[in-house]
């Protein structure tokens, strides 16, 4: 019944995407997070990758790949492995897609997908959280009021990555019916992106601020059906990307702990380090574990609301203990930007903040 | 055009290698397997002649058990049209593995054949030169630049020989083995993955191909390299050029 062997298919994508994160990633994460400049070559060569259009459907001039949530976890810890700002980034069109191949309809799909399966990077965009105190994906404040026919937006968005580039926006805002997605394109009329947000780690994402001002937009615009599902996804993604920001810390802990000597032997020999590395090693897989199983809940069909909250809260407080620990186990050195460790730190810090607060 | 490109499994250059402690062999628990990255640079060489063509097929050959279709899966990924497996459980040394390859050369009837100027794990750099004699063709090692005539009967090969480049020409069909700056592979894309689930994958049993695979090479025993001494300091440039003369003996 049980079983974490990845299949043949499932392994080549993970050491492809694995490769590609060594190589391609880890070299520019840096520089990005220093200049705050996301190196626009690398989303082309991300793009090429064909793991946005890879998993949109045949009828709409994809590959119809499988769109598991395993896989994808696999390829979400592997780029995060790589460098987080520069993953979310990559990932961002899916922030579109993946909800529209869920629950739109043909005329949607057939609209919006047609975009994502060109030659180029297209950016896509979510805007999901508002800025206030106790922010909660179920109680939003953007408000959609149903008026002749049309929809009219109301509320302000943050933290909305790449909005200034994006084709698509997926705005999620309260209806008659409790939380809906609704379809803007980047230049609807009365809506307004602001400057862009300054924000402790992911210096290398743009994301801004959005006003939405009696923003009418046509009926047609509503994705139709439950919404858990696109939010379950969403956080095993971002799951799945914490235990990967927290891997890379800790296995660059480990090699430091193992080359750095003190009092004659290596301080991975010191019992204080030893168990500290052993602590990172445990909490990592117990996360991954978790997200696996809510993927694998995903991709049964089966409610995995419980599961994805698990595995999302766990992650979120995880990612924060061992990237702490990270820098702890490299002293002095953990604190200077020289070592990626500090950006794992405020990288990582971010997950207990996104799409809600790590207890929802 | 029909290009055949050489596929051989080798330990990750990425993974450490431990020899094992009698000798025998290396420590074989928890290594992961790549295509040699050699003969990945000359399925990528192989792919955009294709794609400059707009024609022709590539085909994968690799020899050994039933694990090397990971590797002929990753190359089919990348773009190759169907691949060879050689069916074959034994040790093959370079002859052997050129006149299995020389076997399926004679089959499939390719115009070129890429492989890689060596493999990682021995370095033996000896099967695409044999292949060449065995099967009495021209060959090109250690490419670094590969141009095919406008009417593809023929190829520019530039190799990197010591001092320098040199550039020669034959007429196909012929064989070239690919040096390093070649060019850069592309990776396995996920549509390019899905697709090779769809590839063919041929096996060919290395036993009824009538070739020679009788070993006239036997490794004895493997060590790991000696450790590297630390260095050592000098105060001044008389000092280091007299132990580079006296000790070093190397001027």
């Amino acid at each position: 019944m049980l079983g974490f062997q990845p299949d043949d298919e499932q392994q080549l994508i993970r050491d492809t995407v694995a490769e590609f994160a060594r190589e391609q990633l880890r070299p520019l994460a840096h520089e990005a997070d220093e200049s705050g400049v996301f190196p626009t070559s690398v989303a082309q060569q991300a793009w090429e990758l064909g793991l946005v259009q890879g998993t949109i459907p045949e009828a709409y001039g994809g590959v119809g790949a499988e769109s598991s949530a395993v896989t994808g976890s696999l390829i979400c810890e592997e780029l995060a492995w790589g460098d987080l700002s520069l993953a979310l980034h990559i990932l961002s069109p899916q922030l579109v897609t993946y909800p529209v191949i869920m629950l739109g309809t043909h005329e949607q799909k057939a609209q919006i997908l047609s975009g994502y399966i060109g030659p180029h990077f297209t950016a896509g965009t979510a805007a999901v959280m508002e800025p206030r105190f106790g922010f909660d994906l179920n109680e939003l404040t953007t408000t959609a009021a149903q008026h002749n026919g049309e929809f009219v937006l109301n509320g302000t968005k943050c933290f909305v990555p790449l909005a200034a580039e994006a084709a698509h926006l997926l705005v999620y805002a309260r209806g008659d019916n409790g939380i809906a997605a609704f379809l803007l394109p980047q230049d609807t009329p009365e809506l307004t992106i602001g400057e862009r947000e300054k924000n402790m780690g992911l210096k290398a994402v743009a994301t801004y601020e959005l006003r939405l001002d009696n923003c009418r937009i046509p009926a047609s615009s509503q994705l139709q059906g439950d919404i858990q599902p696109v939010f379950n996804r969403s956080r095993v993604a971002l799951s799945a990307m914490a235990v990967g920001v927290a891997r890379a810390a800790y296995e660059y802990a480990r090699e430091y702990a193992k080359e750095r000597r003190a009092f004659g032997t290596a301080i991975a020999q010191k019992q204080a380090i030893a168990f500290m590395l052993a602590e990172m090693a445990m909490e990592i897989d117990a996360a991954r574990l978790l997200v696996w199983e809510a993927a694998w809940k995903i991709d049964t069909g089966a409610d995995a609301t419980r599961e994805a909250c698990l595995a999302k809260n766990y992650a979120a407080t995880m990612v924060l203990k061992v990237t702490d620990n990270a820098v702890q186990i490299l002293g002095g050195h953990g604190y200077i930007r020289d070592h990626p460790v500090e950006r794992w730190l405020r990288n990582g810090r971010g997950f207990a903040t996104f799409e809600g607060l790590a207890m929802i | 055009m029909k290009v055949l490109v050489t596929v051989k499994r080798v330990p990750d250059p990425e993974t450490t290698i431990r020899v094992k402690s009698d000798g025998s062999g290396i420590e074989t628990d928890n290594i992961k397997y790549v295509i040699n990255p050699f003969d990945e640079i000359a399925l990528e060489e192989a792919l955009r002649i294709k794609e400059k063509l707009g024609a022709g097929e590539v085909v994968l050959v690799s020899i050994g058990d039933s694990v090397v279709t990971e590797q002929l899966r990753t190359g089919l990924a990348m773009g190759a049209d169907r691949a060879i497996l050689v069916g074959c459980d034994q040790d093959l040394d370079s002859l052997a593995v050129a006149r299995i390859l020389a076997k399926i050369v004679e089959d499939e009837g390719p115009q070129l054949v890429l492989m890689g100027k060596q493999a990682i794990d021995d370095d033996a750099n000896q099967a695409g030169q044999m292949l060449a004699a065995l099967l009495g063709w021209p060959q090109a090692t250690f490419a670094s630049e590969v141009v095919l005539s406008d009417d593809q009967q023929a190829v520019k090969v530039t190799r990197e020989v010591d001092g320098g480049l040199e550039t020669i020409g034959f007429a196909l069909p012929g064989i070239i083995t690919s040096d390093l700056r070649l060019n850069e592979p592309r990776y396995a894309s996920l549509p390019g993955i899905m697709k090779a689930r769809k590839k063919e994958i041929k096996e060919v049993a290395a036993a009824d191909l009538d070739a020679d695979m009788s070993p006239r090479l036997t490794i004895n025993s493997l060590e790991p390299p000696t450790q590297k001494e630390a260095g050592k300091k000098v105060e001044t440039v008389e000092e280091l050029i007299g132990l580079l003369h006296d000790e070093a003996k190397v001027i």
